[in-house]
């Protein structure tokens, strides 16, 4: 399918919204190729349209493990279109902290909103969430495993900026083992016709069955080892942050740390511009001199995250 | 019930057909004590429980087998038995008779059967129902519904 289609139709635009209304986000895997476009192509007429579409709506936003940036975005999206928020940032001010199930906060929740957002260090716990309500429940990040709106609004940004996924060249930066945004972009990347390059440490590549898979998918992929050396054809460069827990000797982690950090130097070899994205927050994997640099996007990944979650809470509670 | 009776019945088990219950039949060589674990037949049970290991088998070479009176086997430990020993034949029995004759079959999705492995997965920490999809049966790959996290036959872990 390719990624940049033509606007649907009034009729298939409303079939394909009310296949989103009460419905959950937990993980990528549930979006259909063409849920997922659709949710694009929404979100770019959501960019600029800021109707109090979702006035008298309420959504809990459920912070058991803090995320301040995430948080901040659910509510000014919500904000934006007029609902309003209530909730808490993390576990320590919930009845979690005494011992209360998940199920049994979902539960108590669910009386006050009409929607439900929720960030916890468990994998699975959005899962759990959205088995526990008849609310639509939206995954702000559950642990290493999920956290789909970050996925889309990676999406969004690369489409924004490139037109279409087709034939896009992404190289990954870092730490490929253990990110799951990177795991999740991949997985998304990996269903158009994209070509994949892979730089991390040895001990941070990408899990075998991660690439076992996109082998079999026919997707083409290829790993490197040495950072000094950028790939040279590519179009994106997406960078992770090394954490130091990840090596037991801290000699090591030092000079992995510094090979990885991406500056306008570093850039110097590419004839023309190349888009660098990270998740956010960055230590020190990009350097502050790329912020003027005109293919610097994290910080409009940081807006578009806005963009897509205004869309999303428009399809859940059915204000498409 | 006279004791006399009860007497009787103790003795038979071991050697002749059931009257009431299950057999299992086929379990592959040296699964036997394990099926038995996973039914809870291994400590306390209330029925009486017969098993052979190591048994003569036209088809297996060697086969276990177990007899369990007056209960008949469920659904669910249907599907644990078919994680370990996928060739097992079942039969219930009533007054005799063979009235259901069965082959474990893996479903499309195990719930409270496998353990997820990821001390990181909510089923590990709240009061739930593991459940795992089956992804391939031809060489055993599952993914649990919660943390999302695949795992091969090696690492399959019973409840
Ligand atoms: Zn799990």
């Amino acid at each position: 399918m390719n990624s940049r289609q033509s606007p649907a139709s009034p009729a298939t635009r409303a079939e394909m919204a009310a296949r989103f209304v009460g419905r959950d986000v937990t993980s990528m895997r549930d979006f259909t190729t063409d849920e997922l476009l659709f949710v694009l192509d929404l979100s770019e007429e959501f960019e600029r349209a800021d109707e109090p579409r979702l006035k008298g709506k309420i959504l809990a936003n459920l912070f058991f493990e803090a995320s301040t940036r995430t948080r901040l975005s659910f509510h000014a999206a919500m904000a934006r279109l007029g609902g309003q928020v209530i909730g808490f940032a993390d576990a320590n001010v919930s009845s979690v902290s005494k011992g209360e199930s998940l199920s049994d906060t979902i539960r108590m929740v669910e009386n006050y909103c009409d929607a439900i957002v929720i960030r916890h260090k468990f994998e699975g716990a959005a899962r759990l969430a959205a088995e526990s309500t008849h609310l639509p429940v939206i995954n702000a990040g559950d642990g290493a495993n999920q956290h789909p709106t970050q996925t889309l609004l990676d999406l969004y940004t690369i489409r924004r900026i490139h037109g279409a996924f087709e034939g896009l060249r992404v190289a990954f930066l870092g730490d490929l083992r253990y990110s799951r945004t990177v795991h999740s972009l991949i997985e998304s990347l990996a269903r158009f016709n994209t070509e994949l390059v892979c730089v991390s440490p040895p001990q941070l590549r990408l899990p075998a069955d991660i690439l076992d898979d996109l082998f079999e998918r026919g997707v083409r992929v290829r790993e490197e080892f040495n950072p000094t050396i950028l790939p040279q054809d590519v179009d994106i460069l997406y960078t992770t942050r090394i954490q130091k827990e990840r090596f037991p000797d801290p000699v090591e982690y030092e000079k992995v740390k510094n090979a990885y950090q991406l500056d306008r130097k570093a850039l110097s070899i590419y004839p023309t511009r190349v888009t660098v994205m990270h998740p956010l927050p960055r230590v020190n994997e990009i350097s502050p001199d790329l912020d003027d640099y005109e293919g610097a996007a994290y910080f409009q990944q940081a807006k578009n995250g806005v963009t897509v979650r205004k869309t999303l809470l428009s399809l859940v509670l059915g204000a498409v | 019930m006279a004791t006399d009776k009860l007497q009787r019945e103790e003795k038979t088990i071991k050697v002749s057909a059931l009257t009431d219950g299950t057999v299992i039949d086929h379990l592959a060589d040296g699964t036997g004590l394990r099926v038995l674990r996973v039914l809870g037949l291994d400590k306390g049970t209330t029925y009486p429980v017969a098993i052979g290991l190591a048994l003569d088998s036209r088809k297996l070479g060697k086969k276990d087998l177990i007899k369990i009176e007056r209960r008949e086997i469920t659904q669910e430990e249907v599907n644990k038995i078919a994680l370990i020993s996928p060739e097992a034949t079942l039969s219930i029995i009533r007054e005799t008779h063979v009235v259901r004759k069965f082959r474990p079959e893996i479903p499309d999705l195990l719930e409270s059967v496998v353990r997820c492995l990821n001390p990181s997965c909510v089923s590990n920490h709240e009061r739930i129902k593991s459940r795992f999809r089956v992804l391939r049966r031809d060489s055993l790959r599952l993914r649990c519904e919660y943390c999302e996290r695949a795992i091969a036959a090696d690492d399959v872990e019973l409840l």
